[in-house]
């Protein structure tokens, strides 16, 4: 131990080990492996296909629950995670993640203006595909994919959008 | 003093060297910033530059292995 920490840390600066040239460019070859490897990586999983994911269905509402121009909150696919159905016309029903893609305050929706609206820094989304309209949200609203089940609807999926 | 053809040949390359050795850490750093810079569009939502920048990062690896080569080719021709 003692030794070690002598041959570590000498005295004399003629018995430190330097590292040579040789071997910094070696080093440094290696870490450009590293990050090459890592960088490929991470393209590999940007690229891995996860927009249309889909969940066990679940029961959301029966049709006649959200009448025209009305809006109801639910959870899917799992309990923490907040979401809206909007029956904007008749027969038409959209679904989207409630947490804005800004700071993540619960979006509400405004019939009059025919879209999601965050009232926490004035951030809108639109009601056909969840895109932003307005405001500091980076990103459109996930879409929580929908099946109409004679005459309940169930949520099937989760798709995110590109930014 | 009057440096002998040996002495000057060994300076030219200590400096050929110690270059060589810049441009490999200059590469390195562009390296990381891609990758960083990768790392955060991906969080932010973002996947365009990721290929760019793995290709990119690959062909940066290529130059630091070829000059490495070159470096033991070097060293073996005295």
């Amino acid at each position: 131990m003692d030794q070690q920490l002598k041959s570590d840390f000498p005295v004399d600066w003629e018995e430190d080990h330097y590292v040579s040239r040789r071997e910094f460019v070696k080093f440094m070859t290696l870490a450009s492996g590293g990050l090459a490897v890592g960088t490929a990586g991470l393209a590999v999983w940007a690229h891995t296909p996860r927009d249309h994911r889909t969940f066990e269905a679940a029961l959301i509402a029966k049709v006649a629950d959200v009448p025209v121009g009305q809006a109801l909150a639910f959870s899917y696919p799992q309990p923490r995670d907040l979401c809206i159905l909007v029956h904007s016309r008749e027969g038409e029903f959209r679904a989207y993640s409630r947490r804005c893609t800004h700071l993540s305050c619960p979006v509400e929706f405004q019939p009059e203006h025919h879209r999601l609206y965050c009232p926490c820094h004035n951030g809108a989304f639109s009601l056909e595909d969840g895109h932003v309209l307005q405001g500091p949200p980076p990103r459109p609203l996930p879409e929580i994919m929908l099946e109409i089940r004679g005459d309940e609807i169930h949520a099937v999926g989760v798709k995110k959008a590109e930014a | 003093m009057k440096r002998t053809p040996v002495q000057f040949r060994r300076a030219q390359r200590a400096t050929a060297f110690l270059g060589l050795m810049m441009f490999n850490l200059v590469l390195v750093v562009i390296q990381l910033w891609m990758f960083v810079g990768v790392l955060e569009s991906l969080l932010d939502g973002r996947t365009t530059m990721a290929i760019p920048a793995a290709i990119g990062s690959f062909v940066i690896l290529g130059i630091n292995s070829w000059m490495l080569v070159g470096i033991y080719r070097m060293e073996r021709l005295g």
